[in-house]
């Protein structure tokens, strides 16, 4: 295998995997992806059986380190106040995702600018706004046009129902004056392109048997692969290695039966998240590199963001039929996302309507609280909390701090004794503000929709889905890992596209800005093939 | 309470039978009729599904009470357990996950808590469209809600 080379290998096959390797395809070049997971079959998800549930606790769980796959790499989050969750294999995290599908906002590229903290990103909306639409077309969204809170855009598709946990949320965020709108959605509301629509079975956290949910594996990655991509699995990078001129020359891998494997390429591009991307480079240390690849700056591995997570649920007197729909996506409220300083922090949070949970996790959910009992009372109590709930998720914006990190665990190793990444990560006083004004914001519309019971959690523990900021973006290369095209300041043909270059994360879910940039930066690396390294 | 007999089955009668006890006290019948009891559910089909995960654990309860739970009345019943619950909390919690997702798999409660029987692919549901005219008022009011220009 050593004498072979392949012109493009990318590493990952997620969200930003997937599309840059879609993209990259127009080229016909010999591309190559390599994934350490597998393709998963949908005839076997949760939801084919009828204990789709207690599979979420197990097999399906978003946890890596309770899912326990041999596909998966433990990750240390011992000093972490968020652990991460994720899932390995085609499709990467778009499989368990929820494909809420905000795009960032234009304030959200200038934050230093307009509010004097981090930093701006050296690209802008503008600059995304052509890929934000590709990536809609080839994902499916559905959503609305005509949102003020944002520039114009047109889903490709009809917002999803509603539902009446909408339609309540709707009502009170109308009397409160509050902006609200249908979230766009990676899920389709109506057949696009041989998928047929949402059956809206609800967990949509544990996969999508029916194929509504648009994760890479059935949108990008089918036509990247007609299109000549050849995508191997079971194929784990330990590390990626360096020639004398410094550029990146090839991958270490495992295959399937743990072997050690050599890969040449000329061009590398690292798509494994923002916990992945930095665990990689920081394992491939060389005389030329001691630090990790690509890290002059000093700056991979650190700026860690995820979004801080609270919840607020309403208990209604009205059945909401919550179990019903897309568990992620309903609708959303902008009305605290832009900065506002007299509210104590800066920057600020999106408010995402989330549908109930099955009747496992309302019982379960229930008993914690101390809201279900067991025994006498357990039907009384859980009838008027099945289907009668209805919830908001703050999900704020972090801020990029030095001190969260990912680094390299000396003891913990993958199952081909690759080290596993170590989480370091605290909240910030700016953050925890954000919460508390969020969860007594939430607590105000749950009131005015006509709640008879709300609780308020936050911020959550297990709620790492957001994974950014690792190995960030920058025009000084003393300060960050990648240009504005997702290039190595540092080896000239390296690429990073996914959510490791985010300079800041923004108050959304971060999937369509992941993959617009990463088609941004295969077109960008189309454009200039002909000096790509210069 | 259902008779849970069977060669095959991995506890033995007076287990069975104090098994049977908890089920019912964890998850009685409801008063009007509608909610079957736990004991009511195939518990045993359940647990061969789960193969040596839950039987440690049921194991680990059953042990704790006493050889007349199953003879005591459901106030004493709930006091052992609750008992218990205080004393392995995290036993008795995986349990109870056990007997509620045996529970609410059962095709009589889900059609009795209004959801369709069976695994919910590919049958689906319905979810109404909802009332887009309610976004009226947040158009008529588009330049307090607009984006920040940049
Ligand atoms: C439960 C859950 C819910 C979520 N909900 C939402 C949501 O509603 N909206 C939203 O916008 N985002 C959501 N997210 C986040 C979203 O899925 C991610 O932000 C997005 O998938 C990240 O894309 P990525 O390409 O950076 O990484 P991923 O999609 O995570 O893909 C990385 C891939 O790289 C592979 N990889 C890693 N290391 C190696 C290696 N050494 N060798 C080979 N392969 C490797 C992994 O196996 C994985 O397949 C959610 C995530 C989770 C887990």
């Amino acid at each position: 295998m050593t004498d072979d080379v392949v012109d493009v290998l990318i590493i990952g096959a997620g969200a930003s995997g997937a599309s840059v390797a879609w993209s990259l395809a127009d080229t016909r070049m010999r591309i190559v992806c390599m994934e350490q997971g597998d393709w998963t079959n949908p005839s076997e998800y949760p939801t084919t059986a009828a204990n789709w549930e207690s599979q979420a606790y197990g097999p399906y769980n978003i946890n890596p380190n309770v899912r326990g796959r041999d596909t998966d790499y433990p990750i240390n989050n011992d000093e972490s106040a968020v652990a991460v969750v994720n899932f390995n294999g085609v499709g990467g995290s778009t499989i368990l995702y929820g494909a809420h599908f905000p795009r960032l906002h234009p304030s959200d590229f200038k934050v230093k600018s307009l509010d004097g903290v981090a930093e701006d990103w050296p690209i802008d909306y503008a600059t995304l706004e052509p890929y934000f639409a590709q990536n809609d077309r080839v994902m499916g969204v559905s959503g609305l046009s005509g949102d003020p809170m944002y520039p114009p855009k047109q889903p490709p598709l009809p917002p999803l129902p509603m539902g009446l946990v909408g339609e309540t949320l709707a009502r009170g965020f109308n009397k409160l004056g509050w902006h609200w709108w249908p979230s766009d959605s990676a899920i389709i509301s109506q057949p696009y392109e041989g998928r047929d629509k949402c059956l809206n079975l609800g967990p949509c956290l544990s996969a999508c048997a029916q194929g509504g949910k648009s994760s890479t594996d059935i949108t990008y990655w089918p036509e990247a692969i007609r299109r000549g991509v050849e995508l191997r699995t079971r194929c784990r990078v330990r590390e990626i290695t360096v020639n004398e001129q410094g550029f990146a020359d090839g991958v270490v891998y495992y295959n399937a039966d743990g072997e050690e494997c050599y890969q040449r390429a000329e061009v590398v591009v690292m798509a494994c998240n923002g916990v992945g991307t930095p665990r990689i480079l920081l394992n491939s240390t060389s005389a030329r590199f001691p630090d990790g690849l690509a890290n002059r700056s000093g700056m991979v591995g650190k700026n860690l963001m995820f979004h801080p997570v609270g919840f607020v649920q309403g208990v209604f007197e009205e059945r909401l039929d919550s179990h019903k729909g897309p568990q992620a996506c309903c609708i959303l409220s902008k009305e605290f996302y832009e900065s506002d300083t007299t509210r104590g922090f800066v920057r600020g949070y999106n408010m995402q309507i989330t549908r109930g949970s099955g009747p496992l996790n309302t019982a379960m959910a229930g008993y914690t609280q101390g809201t279900i009992p067991w025994g006498p009372g357990h039907h009384e109590a859980f009838r008027k909390r099945f289907d009668h709930v209805a919830a908001i998720g703050i999900i704020g914006e972090d801020l990029p701090e030095e001190h969260n990190t990912v680094t390299l665990d000396t003891e913990l190793t993958d199952s081909d004794g690759v080290p596993s990444p170590k989480i370091t990560y605290r909240y910030s006083d700016n953050s925890l503000k954000m919460i508390e004004h969020g969860l007594a914001r939430g607590e105000e519309a749950m009131q005015a929709a006509g709640a008879v019971e709300i609780t308020k959690a936050g911020p959550l523990r297990d709620t790492g889905w957001h994974l950014l900021g690792t190995a960030r973006m920058g025009n000084d290369p003393e300060t960050s890992v990648v240009n504005h095209w997702g290039r190595s300041h540092d080896v000239k043909n390296l690429f990073i596209v996914d959510g490791s270059i985010f300079v800041t994360g923004g108050g959304v879910n971060p999937a369509s800005t992941i993959q617009a940039c990463a088609l941004y930066i295969a077109d960008t690396m189309k454009k200039n093939l002909a000096n790509l390294f210069d | 309470m259902s008779d849970i007999i069977g060669s095959d089955h991995p506890f033995n009668q007076p287990q069975q039978k104090t098994l049977a006890a908890v089920l019912d006290t964890l998850v009685p019948a409801s008063e009007d009729g509608q909610m079957p009891s736990a004991t009511e559910v195939d518990f045993d089909q359940y647990l061969r599904t789960q193969g040596e995960i839950a039987l440690p654990l049921i194991e680990a309860v059953l042990e704790q009470l006493d050889n007349t739970f199953a003879e005591q009345s459901l106030e004493e019943r709930c006091a052992q357990l609750q008992a218990y619950s205080e004393a392995d909390p995290l036993n008795f919690q995986q349990v109870l996950t056990h007997v509620y997702d045996a529970y609410y798999q059962d095709d009589r409660v889900r059609v009795a808590i209004g959801m369709i029987k069976g695994p919910v692919f590919p049958q689906g549901n319905e979810v109404m469209a909802g009332d887009l005219s309610l976004l009226d008022p947040v158009i008529n009011n588009s330049e307090q809600h607009q984006y920040r220009k940049v």
